[in-house]
């Protein structure tokens, strides 16, 4: 997309969808409401591939609306109506738990903040002009060579073999033995 | 911009943090559990497209990332589901024994 490339339009589009994310994700963790909070994690992945995008990574932009939203959400949701977690699961967590939780998370939230500012890493640049092809990623899950990702590729296939047979196992219907 | 994606990939791992250490129903847990890890795979492609841009590892990294939440949100529900059977309720407190 040519309007991308554009460094003040990307600059832009990059605030508009962080403040998105940061809004969303935010009411994510702190809504009482379990199946509203799903919702509201369904914007914060969609955003993210908005981001992808912007990042030039058009295949897991793709990946991300598959597989996030279209299966991880829809799963989670399915599990929240099969359990009743949204009647049973009151989530009103007491004060001092509240209190644990942000100190911890805005503990952490500053010191790696601080770490961010100082590493040699973060480099101040714009986007850069170039980025790799859909059909170099391609091209990497089936090489064998030394820079390919043939074996992980492989294995997770059989993970997710294996999990998709396992979870049927685990959630089938209890056979009553005599 | 490199600094402000990390900053903001921090952010959700942070309010995913904040999620785990007070949230009750198990449900919420998971979904704090995928917020963090796409904070990492926006981590990885941010890294990837600014320091290496004529490489593609990190956006290999992110589908490898992707595929393991989904085995894990596949194998955590349908434990949650089974023990929803037995216990008829998600909270965490409840779950702490191996055997029924």
């Amino acid at each position: 997309m040519s309007f991308l490339s554009n460094f003040e339009w990307s600059q832009n589009i990059f605030y508009l969808l962080a403040g998105a994310m940061v809004f969303f994700g935010f009411f994510t963790v702190v809504t009482k409401h379990i199946l509203r909070s799903a919702i509201y994690l369904m914007s914060v992945l969609f955003f993210s591939a908005g981001i992808y995008l912007l990042l030039g990574a058009d295949f897991l932009a793709g990946a991300q609306v598959l597989i996030y939203i279209g299966g991880i959400i829809v799963l989670l949701v399915f599990a929240v109506m099969l359990t009743r977690s949204a009647d049973l699961a009151e989530d009103h967590p007491p004060l001092t738990r509240k209190l644990f939780g942000a100190a911890g998370a805005i503990t952490f939230f500053v010191v790696s903040a601080y770490l961010i500012e100082q590493s040699p890493l973060i480099i101040e640049k714009s986007l850069p002009s170039e980025s790799a092809s859909i059909a170099s990623l391609g091209k990497s899950f089936v090489d064998i060579g030394a820079s390919g990702y043939a074996l992980p590729f492989e294995l997770i296939s059989i993970l997710l073999l294996g999990v998709l047979i396992g979870g049927a196992v685990i959630a089938r219907k209890e056979m009553r033995t005599k | 911009m490199l600094r402000q994606i990390v900053l903001l990939s921090l952010f959700l791992f942070s309010t995913g943090l904040y999620g785990i250490l007070t949230r009750r129903s198990s449900v919420g847990l998971f979904i704090a559990i995928e917020m963090m890890i796409n904070a990492a795979i926006i981590n990885f492609v941010a890294f990837n497209r600014f320091l290496a841009p004529s490489h593609i590892d990190g956006q290999v990294m992110g589908i490898f990332a992707m595929a393991l939440a989904a085995a894990e949100v596949l194998v955590g529900m349908a434990i949650l589901v089974m023990l929803f059977r037995q216990r008829k309720n998600t909270d965490i407190q409840s779950m702490n024994s191996l055997k029924h």
